[in-house]
């Protein structure tokens, strides 16, 4: 069926979910090209509740021919894997192998990758307002431009960042609060005090990119997704990392949280998984859970004879048990503070389940947003802006409640920034230097990378200090482990250089 | 790709293949009582008889449904259903306060049919329409434009329409779809020409649209040759969508294999017509379909006396379906085991059924996200074969897509609160405001210690309890049985 339909299917609301918001684009952005194509998953194996609950004892099968209280309930998968791999995984060897990591789970670090769609503008997220730049940032933005202080008059305005000598500030729309982004968490609770100690852990790149700017969506996701200036690179710079480092076995390794794989985790040989939707969601009447009734209904007994109604309350039964037994998993039921009808907050919410679930999961890629704010930018942008700021708080207290949060490390990116002067479509069009953040309480919070300011370079471009590998190289060394030079050809590339001169991206 | 299909009947509504011949495997005696016939077309219904037929042949009753023929005889009702055209109540649906532009995106295609169904005054016309489609489905995954798929459905109505077309027949139906465009397209009938036979059409039309595989005995229906030899009658059809509001189908003679056909031992230079022609005179024809249509209706399979009375009159009548249907919608079996009802509701009879029941008019896309999340995208059938139906439609994801979707749609229904209501009285009021549904005693009972258990002493309280209620009453398990 039509894409319109399918975010819906689970059985959110039929509003417009923010993040898809359908400003002016080029004809060829609607085009997502952030996946792979012409690869099909080796196979496709249901996922048992049991595997979400972290198989307690390890054991994801009972002997054969014999049934427990374990037994895969046929027609009780609470969704579906597509397992991409070298060699044909059928659908025991995957739990056994997935079994085998909840069995003697260790503290492995763990990457969220959150793949912002369309070209993100950072200059209109991390604002220059030192006095020698916004005089510039303001003429060149004048119709779309951020105001200092609070939003008022039809403008939207900024939050100093703390930690940055009064040089930046976040827009608003990022920071937590009324009239900013409603909620109690957001970039600036994330950010703390911008020192890297504690309560300061999330790293800003406000401008992280390569050169020369290449502006097709295309070719800069390829590069971005391979971390390598190459659009004909076969495999993803994780899947680089995990075919060297990673298991030869267990495909919920790396999981793309899509109907397809994400280009950055496509391997050689390791196996890896795409999960588009956990039917996690149980038997609710306006937001309160009615499990237990439902449940209840479904215990009543029919007449043998009458299969139909056998089948319909069994059928209810089974899923009222697997839902609650899904929504119980580590004793944490749904989080709290997620946006509400946001794909981000439930694609989050699934990425939190199953890393909670221990199946030895290192990578998650998570694509979202409609950022090609080619017109009407305020408008799609910055919804957009409060929902990501909201659900990365709400996802770091989630992953808190679970006791994972200080396994766990997200970074949020962009296949480019957009060019500094604005066009007369209220909107911005293709450019260089795009917004990269890093969250996680192991992360020193701060500011990560230079600003360049908006001397732009001949073709009004932003002119990247980081290089968005060396962020990769951080992520890689310092976080996931592995030899960074293996990974991402042309390597070694600079380290990070924080404002405060610091060079780590971690505590 | 097909899926295969398992010969029994549970559940009801399962699709053709293979119905002929699984007698053995009857799941269910047919009460004493009613396989004495005691039902007639003279029979005066009971609430409980109202809502079985209009279930079966439509979308269940409404409250006024039920009020209106209560009383009444069996035989007016089903003379009414099988003699009121094709109209429509009201205005047309809307998504997002916009027309819906069934051409412009899938989406509308789909809400644009549900919208009719929703607002048929005669739902049995939309009913049998539909059914059509379960039967010769074809999918929009493989057909464009869409209009092909809309003017398919504007030819099955015609043949569920019987008081515009009261001598319908099968035989100009299946000569109709063999050259419809939609048809041609999608089994690729199209590609079909002299030379370079394509048999994708031909084979379906014997297994799955007229025949099936095997007759009562197991006997083969037809063999290979017959599928080539009758994709030659068929070749030589074209589809000219040049303008896609004006799709036609066009033989070219140069296009057709001219000569001699060997179908079924005999030779012959048979067109498409005659080839329809003789497909349907084999013995095995009448009861693949008289078994398809009364499994789309009726639980219990037929035994050998009402089968051989539906097929000598449906034969003798020169396959028209008007009296088929009769005789079916007034057969006693119809009416088995009204204490607890025993068919699965196929999710489009469920998603228009409870908009019928509460009155609600499509606004958006929320019937059409459901539907697929149960199973059941009207114009998306998964194969050739339609949908598997029956007891395949409940599984534990379809069974949360059924739930959120009467959820969804009492989170927009503007519910008064009730100051003092108590726990009886709210029962009472969602009872009827969900159009008075089947609910075994238990389950009444349970629902209704749920309302005396609930919170009330607020506004807001009582309204949840009032949705609360609505929803385990129109949306569980006891609600998806008819």
């Amino acid at each position: 069926m039509s894409d319109a339909t399918q975010d819906n299917a689970a059985g959110e609301q039929s509003q417009r979910p923010i993040g898809e918001v359908h400003a002016l684009r080029c004809a060829d952005c609607a085009r997502s090209d952030s996946m792979v194509e012409g690869v099909e998953p080796t196979s496709r194996v249901s996922i048992p509740p049991e595997a979400l609950a972290g198989f307690p004892d390890g054991v994801p099968r009972p002997p054969a021919g014999r049934h427990s209280r374990r037994t895969f309930m046929l027609g009780s998968a609470v969704g579906m894997a597509s397992i991409y791999s070298a060699a044909h995984l059928t659908w025991e060897s995957v739990w056994d192998a997935a079994a085998a990591r909840a069995a003697t789970p260790t503290a492995e670090t763990i990457l969220v990758c959150i793949y912002l769609n369309g070209g993100n503008d950072g200059l209109n997220a991390i604002v220059p307002v030192s006095a020698a730049q916004y005089s510039g940032y303001m003429a060149q933005r004048q119709n779309i431009a951020r105001v200092l202080g609070p939003s008022g008059g039809g403008k939207v305005g900024t939050t100093a960042m703390p930690g940055t000598g009064g040089t930046l500030a976040f827009a608003n729309p990022l920071v937590s609060g009324i009239g900013n982004n409603g909620a109690s968490v957001g970039l600036d609770t994330l950010y703390g005090d911008g020192s890297g100690g504690a309560g300061s852990d999330l790293a800003i790149f406000p401008a992280a990119d390569y050169q020369p700017a290449n502006l097709s969506h295309f070719e800069s996701r390829d590069y971005w997704f391979a971390g390598a200036l190459d659009d004909e690179m076969a495999t993803g710079w994780l899947g680089r990392w995990l075919d060297r480092y990673g298991s030869q076995t267990n495909p919920l390794q790396a999981v793309s949280i899509n109907t397809t794989l994400s280009k950055s985790i496509l391997t050689d040989t390791a196996p890896v998984c795409a999960i588009s939707d956990l039917s996690q969601t149980s038997f609710q009447i306006s937001g309160t859970n009615v499990n237990r009734q439902v449940a209840d209904l479904g215990a009543v007994k029919a007449s043998a004879a009458n299969t139909a109604l056998t089948r319909s309350r069994a059928t209810y039964s089974e899923t009222a048990r697997m839902s609650h037994e899904v929504s119980g998993l580590n004793g944490v039921s749904t989080a709290p503070g997620y946006p509400s009808n946001s794909d981000l907050s439930s694609n989050l919410q699934l990425a939190a389940t199953l890393l909670s679930a221990g199946l030895g999961t290192r990578i998650v890629t998570i694509d979202w947003g409609s950022f090609d704010t080619h017109g009407d930018q305020i408008s799609s942008q910055d919804p957009q802006f409060a929902v990501l700021s909201q659900a990365l708080g709400a996802f770091k207290a989630d992953l808190s409640a679970r006791g994972i949060e200080q396994n766990v490390l997200t970074l949020v990116y962009s296949e480019f920034g957009r060019r500094i002067g604005s066009n007369d479509s209220l909107g911005t069009d293709h450019g260089a230097g795009g917004l990269v953040m890093v969250s996680g309480s192991s992360v020193l919070g701060g500011l990560a990378g230079e600003h360049p300011g908006v001397q732009g370079d001949e073709n009004d471009n932003l002119v990247p200090i980081t290089d968005f590998r060396t962020v990769y190289q951080a992520l890689i060394s310092e976080w996931l482990g592995g030899d960074p030079t293996a990974i991402l050809p042309g390597g070694p590339f600079p380290g990070i250089q924080r404002y405060d001169g610091g060079t780590a991206l971690l505590k | 790709m097909r899926m295969s299909k398992s010969a029994a009947n549970p559940g009801g509504q399962k699709g053709k293949r293979g119905l002929v011949g699984v007698r053995s495997h009857r799941l269910h005696r047919p009460p004493a009582e009613l396989a004495g016939g005691s039902i007639t077309a003279s029979t005066p219904m009971s609430p409980e008889m109202v809502d079985r037929l209009f279930w079966r042949a439509g979308f269940g009753p409404t409250n006024a449904d039920r009020e209106q023929w209560t009383g009444n005889t069996l035989g007016a009702a089903v003379k009414w259903l099988l003699s009121t055209p094709a109209a429509y109540s009201g205005t047309p649906g809307t998504d997002q306060g916009a027309a819906l532009d069934p051409t412009g995106n899938d989406s509308d295609l789909v809400l644009s049919w549900v919208d009719q169904m929703n607002r048929s005054i005669n739902p049995f016309v939309e009913r049998m329409t539909f059914f059509w489609h379960e039967h010769w489905a074809n999918s929009r995954e493989s057909v464009s434009p869409p209009q092909l798929l809309m003017t398919q459905t504007e030819l099955f109505r015609k043949y569920a329409d019987f008081a515009t077309h009261p001598k319908a027949n099968f035989a100009d139906m299946a000569y109709a779809v063999t050259i419809d465009p939609s048809m041609l397209r999608y089994l690729t009938g199209e590609l079909n020409v002299r030379g370079a036979p394509n048999e994708n059409y031909a084979r379906e039309f014997m297994e799955l649209f007229t025949l099936g595989v095997t007759d009562a005995a197991g006997k083969p229906n037809y063999s290979q040759t017959d599928v080539e030899q009758l994709a030659k009658a068929f070749s030589g059809w074209q589809i000219n969508d040049t303008n896609p509001n004006n799709v036609y189908s066009y033989f070219t003679q140069s296009r057709w294999y001219d000569g001699p056909k060997l179908v079924f031992g005999e030779f012959s230079n048979l067109t498409a017509a005659e080839a329809v022609k003789l497909v349907l005179t084999r013995r095995a024809h009448a009861p693949f379909i008289v078994n398809a249509i009364w499994n789309e209706f009726i639980v219990s399979l037929p035994d050998a006396a009402t089968l051989k009375s539906l097929t000598h009159l449906y034969t003798s009548s020169g396959m028209q379906i008007r009296p088929l249907m009769q005789a079916i919608l007034m057969h006693p079996l119809l009416f088995e085991s009204l204490e607890e009802p025993n068919m699965v509701k196929s999710p489009v009879v469920y998603v228009v059924g409870a908009l019928r029941a509460m009155g609600i008019q499509i606004t958006d896309t929320t019937a059409s996200d459901y539907l697929d999340g149960m199973g059941e995208l009207p114009y998306f059938p998964p194969t050739v074969a339609g949908w598997e139906g029956g007891l395949s439609w409940l599984n534990t994801d379809t069974a949360l897509a059924r739930f959120n979707f009467i959820s969804a749609l009492l989170q927009d229904a503007k519910i008064k609160d009730l100051q003092g209501e108590t726990a009886a009285e709210a029962y009472a009021r969602a009872y009827v405001a969900v159009g008075s549904p089947w609910l075994a005693p238990a389950t009444q009972a349970k629902i209704k210690r749920f309302a005396a258990a609930a919170q009330s002493s607020t506004p807001e309280s009582r309204i949840n309890r009032q949705v609360t209620l609505r929803a385990l009453i129109l949306a569980g398990p006891d609600a998806q049985v008819m």
